[in-house]
């Protein structure tokens, strides 16, 4: 199976984020999307998760043109967004349990127990969520994300809030799940971790995938250059980034 | 001036005339009414606005609906200037509908089911502006407006079902009867040709207002979005 | 259609769970409501005949205000963590979100009338304990929360928020303001024997139609 994106354009008004993009990701990669900030990747991780439909192209799963609009396909998608999506007067138990019954898991509060633990939350007070610090919320956003077992993870800036401890951790899960042949699309600046695990880079640059190189052992110095070259190649005069 | 220009032009002017045809026919050609006076006159213009402001609000839901279905932003400029025509026309009901109810029955307002639909649905217009205003985005800003439209329509009916249930058991104590007039064929022939004339009127104020919130929001749109692409001819 | 049911059952638990936890939403709705009764009193200085005939009106006037306040809040914790989205990707329909808003909503509604009723008999001196009234003020909270739910939705995605609530919710509600105060009227026995029959037919009509549109329109509101 695999997850395509053909042609994908989408404009703000005036402003066009998405110019007839393509992207396709395999079983088994862990891509990883690299782009200035307002280049449009938050717009195209929505867009992929079905939340926000493009002003043109094709979405692809599997090769059928599915909708994604049906539901097993939506709850076969593992979204992590800017926001924790977290109830913050329940605790982090009650909220994986919450969702667990929603998505209709089936997972026992054993199993739910085993996944705070494996986001390192086993042994995190039973208080409202609220009481918890951005990394905590983070961690227990990343459990809730992997909870329905989801085929396709979706992770916007996932390492935001994490020390260096879960940046290892999320590290490893992302690992493990690519390992069950999943496929992994997650955007970040944070190039020091995510070289560790990602298969491949895609910059986005004026609403296209502007390069695309694989992971074969890149320093990090060189990655840096790589993604510089990409994004200033190009660039008008008058909009000289400060 | 583009094609698309001139046929408003020339609309506006029919409208114009129109409606001064029907305000001159009104005052000298059309009789007095017997009970009511030379004060019943407003009626022509008070029933024409009425019946363009139930009309607006039909036809502000329909571009909702429209806006909906095939999420094209000119059905919704449509939507909103419909609701402003509207709400203007509405107002002009209600305060000749005072001028009329003071020297005949002596008040200033009545419960009068018609009334209260009407001012409810003066109320619902005011608050459609309101929610307007209160979104930045503009295709949020879209769906809110069309629902509210689709929503606020679909009340009315309910809201003039209701205020008439209690006048039926509620006996008015204190005039706002119901309008007892006798009308001519004389009368009649004035009162459709206001009408007619408000509903073309209705339309060159809807395309107006129209064409200006489209300038406006492609305004706001180059403006927001400048990254020094567009030429602002310095 | 079970997998529905399930949606909102879940849904429904964990809006009381969370009110449970906080008790933000149904404190302030009580402290307020019982505040108004008392300001009714000075207000409208009623004599015991008069009371009788306004009983219903009060009751339901305070129940319409602190309502307002339970509607704002029931979307906050969505919009402000992002709740929506996670909910989207995980509901067999989207009207399952707002059925369980308008369930919780109602029950919120109820909640207050049970406080409400014994204290403004208490203090009013006037018992309004009749089945059919209570029957009554249950359709009326039902349309009340279908419309409030719906416009609730759409208010806190705005700038001005609680502001707008009452302005968009209110003009909606006359039909369900005038048929539950002038059905309970009679069915308290302060006023002459009438046929509430339309009443009721009219506010039966008013929260199926509201609260089918509102399902039809709702993914409007919510997705992009």
């Amino acid at each position: 199976m695999n997850l395509q994106a053909r042609q994908i354009s989408k404009s703000y008004g005036a402003q066009r984020v998405l110019d007839k993009l393509d992207l396709s990701i395999a079983e088994g990669e862990v891509v990883c999307l690299l782009g200035p900030n307002g280049a449009g990747k938050t717009t195209l991780i929505r867009t992929l998760s079905g939340l926000q439909k493009p002003d043109s192209g094709e979405l692809y799963w599997a090769a059928q043109s599915e909708s994604f609009d049906a539901l097993p396909l939506r709850r076969s998608i593992g979204l992590i967004l800017h926001q924790p999506f977290l109830y913050e007067h329940l605790t982090a138990f009650e909220n994986l349990r919450f969702y667990s019954l929603l998505y209709e898991t089936g997972l026992s509060e054993t199993d739910l127990r085993k996944m705070l633990s494996r986001v390192g939350l086993g042994n995190a007070r039973p208080i409202p969520v609220r009481g918890y610090s951005r990394g905590m919320k983070q961690r227990l956003t990343i459990a809730r994300a992997l909870l329905c077992d989801p085929q396709i993870l979706l992770f916007d800036e996932p390492y935001t809030g994490l020390d260096q401890q879960g940046c290892g951790m999320l590290n490893q899960l992302v690992q493990e799940e690519s390992a069950l042949n999943k496929l992994v699309l997650m955007t970040t600046h944070e190039l020091s971790f995510i070289r560790q695990i990602a298969t491949r880079f895609d910059v986005l640059h004026r609403g296209k995938i502007a390069a695309s190189f694989s992971n074969d052992g890149i320093s990090l110095d060189a990655l840096q250059e790589q993604y510089n070259a990409v994004v200033s190649a190009g660039k008008s005069p008058r909009k000289e980034q400060a | 001036m583009s094609s698309k220009n001139k046929l408003l032009a020339l609309l506006s002017v029919l409208a114009f005339l129109l409606v001064l045809f029907a305000f001159i026919r009104m005052l000298f050609f059309t009789p007095v009414e017997q009970t009511m006076g030379l004060v019943q006159k407003v009626f022509y213009f008070h029933m024409s606005a009425a019946w363009v402001g139930m009309l607006a609000f039909l036809a502000a839901a329909v571009f909702g609906l429209l806006y909906l279905s095939r999420k094209d932003l000119k059905w919704d400029t449509l939507t909103a200037a419909s609701v402003e025509v509207g709400l203007l026309f509405t107002v002009i009901c209600i305060i000749s509908g005072m001028i009329w109810a003071r020297p005949i029955w002596n008040t200033w307002w009545t419960w009068d089911p018609r009334l209260t639909t009407v001012t409810i649905m003066a109320f619902t217009y005011i608050a459609f502006i309101l929610l307007r205003r209160g979104v930045d985005n503009p295709t949020r800003r879209a769906r809110f407006s069309a629902v509210y439209a689709v929503i606020g329509f679909i009340s009315v009916p309910l809201t003039f079902f209701s205020a008439r249930l209690l006048r039926t058991i509620h006996p008015v104590v204190f005039g706002g009867g119901e309008a007892d007039m006798n009308l001519n064929a004389q009368m009649l022939t004035t009162l459709f040709i206001s009408l007619g004339a408000f509903t073309v009127l209705y339309a060159v104020l809807l395309l107006h207002r129209a064409r200006l919130m489209a300038q406006q929001e492609e305004l706001n749109q180059k403006l927001a979005a400048d990254d020094g692409s567009y030429d602002w001819g310095e | 259609m079970k997998a529905w049911l399930h949606s909102v059952r879940v849904l429904v638990w964990k809006d009381l769970l969370q009110e449970w936890r906080s008790r933000d939403i149904l404190t302030s709705m009580l402290a307020f409501a019982v505040l108004s009764l008392f300001i009714f009193n000075y207000a409208l200085e009623l004599s015991p005949l008069n009371r009788a005939e306004i009983a219903p009106g009060i009751v339901w006037v305070v129940m319409v205000f602190a309502g307002t306040l339970g509607l704002n809040r029931s979307f906050t914790a969505e919009q402000d963590q992002g709740c929506f989205e996670g909910l989207i990707m995980a509901v067999p329909d989207l009207s399952a979100i707002y059925f369980a808003k308008l369930l919780t909503n109602l029950l919120m509604m109820v909640f207050l009338a049970v406080l409400v009723i014994p204290i403004y008999s208490v203090l009013y001196n006037q018992s309004l304990f009749n089945w059919a009234f209570f029957g009554v003020l249950a359709l009326g909270a039902w349309g009340y929360s279908a419309a409030g739910t719906l416009i609730a939705s759409m208010t806190v995605q705005t700038r001005m928020r609680d502001l707008l609530l009452p302005v968009l919710l209110f003009p909606l509600l006359l039909p369900v303001n005038m048929a539950v105060v002038k059905s309970c009227g009679v069915l308290l026995g302060s006023v002459a024997g009438q046929d509430i029959n339309s009443w009721l037919n009219l506010l039966l009509v008013y929260d199926v139609i509201v609260t089918m549109l509102s399902i039809m329109v709702f993914e409007y509101v919510i997705k992009e």
